[in-house]
């Protein structure tokens, strides 16, 4: 899911960059201040996710929770998770400086898509159907990123079927995995702290 | 039986690797052996035949290798220069390694320089020459041996450098409180000039 430095062509990093300082003025400006403390605390949840390698079978996967970063933040997801992805970087090595605005947008992006597409589903007044739209969330936010991922790859020069097979398979698993969290953590929210998903800013909206 | 199918089928597709972790890999030297190896962080080894390109500091391809069964490779340097080792694992996982000039053995021609000195050792009399032959395997030897028991403990501190730590994890995420925390000061602030003003 990271890409390192050094695999992607010029262009491609500069356009990636420029997404981001967009996506993240967007974010700080719609950013409601007093949700400032939520943002951290899930800034930090994605930071360890991807250290925690979970085994499964022969190998282990990690994840990601961009779908339900999105979720609780809407675009509030791209400076939180420009800051865990430079830390990561900084501490672990994932990544790459050159390369954190493309890897910010590849996921982030599809946070705030599965906020807008989402988000009313998971408000949904049968906790069944929540889930189920919580499910599509988690999962959906890694197909969008894996085609992301590949579309950065084509730009810089990979054929983009191969590199979006490949991705895209090597990452099926995280994407049951994380439909399954992403459905079971909107289960539990809605009924411990719905304003932490602005279900009821959501209700009062509707 | 819906579930067993859907394990089934999580199982196959793991056994495909899953490839969201860091590429880690190194080369080490044992005489004019090259000894190489490409992963993943999580212990997961290059897939078998994946390429790995070998060329000097201008760019020249010196070898196309590919990589056995365990994600290593050997190439026998034949100078004495710096060799770039560049591997793509395909989703954005690129490694570059390299293998500096100084960690090979003095003995393999330093591209151009060398034929002159042999040239003069060489020339004296029959019993120098082969006394020069001589020292010139005892160190082979020596550098082979000295190569073997120092290539172990370099992989382990590889090994050991891309582990993070617990320091590392609680670093990062006192940095993102700590920025949160500065945001709401920020924040406050702002609030309180409003306030006042």
């Amino acid at each position: 899911m990271h890409i390192v430095d050094g695999a992607l062509a010029v262009p491609v990093l500069a356009v990636g960059a420029a997404l981001t300082v967009a996506g993240v003025a967007i974010g700080l400006k719609k950013m409601d201040y007093d949700h400032l403390p939520q943002v951290g605390v899930l800034s930090a949840v994605f930071f360890i996710a991807s250290y925690i390698h979970l085994p499964i079978g022969f190998s282990s996967v990690h994840l990601i929770l961009n779908g339900l970063i999105g979720l609780a933040l809407g675009w509030a997801a791209f400076p939180a998770l420009l800051v865990a992805l430079f830390l990561q970087a900084v501490f672990f090595g994932f990544g790459g400086f050159l390369v954190l605005g493309v890897n910010t947008v590849n996921i982030a992006l599809p946070a705030v898509m599965v906020y807008y597409l989402c988000g009313m589903g998971i408000s949904s007044s049968s906790p069944k159907v929540a889930a189920i739209w919580g499910a599509i969330g988690g999962a959906g936010s890694i197909v969008i990123t894996t085609v992301l991922v590949a579309f950065s790859l084509m730009l810089s020069g990979e054929a983009f079927l191969l590199a979006a097979k490949i991705t895209f398979v090597a990452h099926i698993p995280v994407m049951i995995v994380e439909g399954f969290v992403t459905a079971a953590a909107v289960l539990l929210i809605r009924k411990v702290k719905p304003e932490f998903l602005n279900i009821k800013e959501r209700y009062d909206a509707v | 039986m819906r579930f067993k199918l859907l394990g089934a089928l999580c199982l196959s597709l793991l056994s495909l690797g899953v490839a969201a972790h860091n590429v880690v890999g190194g080369v080490y030297a044992i005489g004019d052996q090259i000894e190489g190896e490409v992963g993943f962080s999580n212990g997961d080894m290059a897939a078998p035949g994946t390429v790995v390109n070998v060329t000097d500091r201008q760019g020249n391809e010196l070898a196309r290798l590919e990589t056995d069964d365990e994600g290593g490779f050997t190439y026998t340097a034949t100078q004495r220069i710096d060799h770039l080792f560049y591997a793509n694992l395909s989703s954005g996982h690129i490694l570059e390694l390299t293998l500096p000039a100084d960690e090979l053995p003095d003995s393999l021609a330093a591209v151009g320089s060398v034929e002159v000195t042999v040239d003069k050792v060489a020339v004296p009399s029959v019993s120098t020459t082969s006394i020069a032959t001589d020292r010139q395997g005892l160190e082979q030897m020596i550098e082979r041996a000295v190569a073997k028991q120092v290539v172990p403990l370099r992989k382990e501190i590889a090994a050991y450098k891309e582990k993070s730590s617990l320091q590392d994890i609680m670093g990062g995420i006192g940095y993102i409180f700590g920025l949160c925390g500065l945001g709401i000061w920020w924040r406050q602030r702002q609030l309180d000039k409003q306030q006042t003003g």
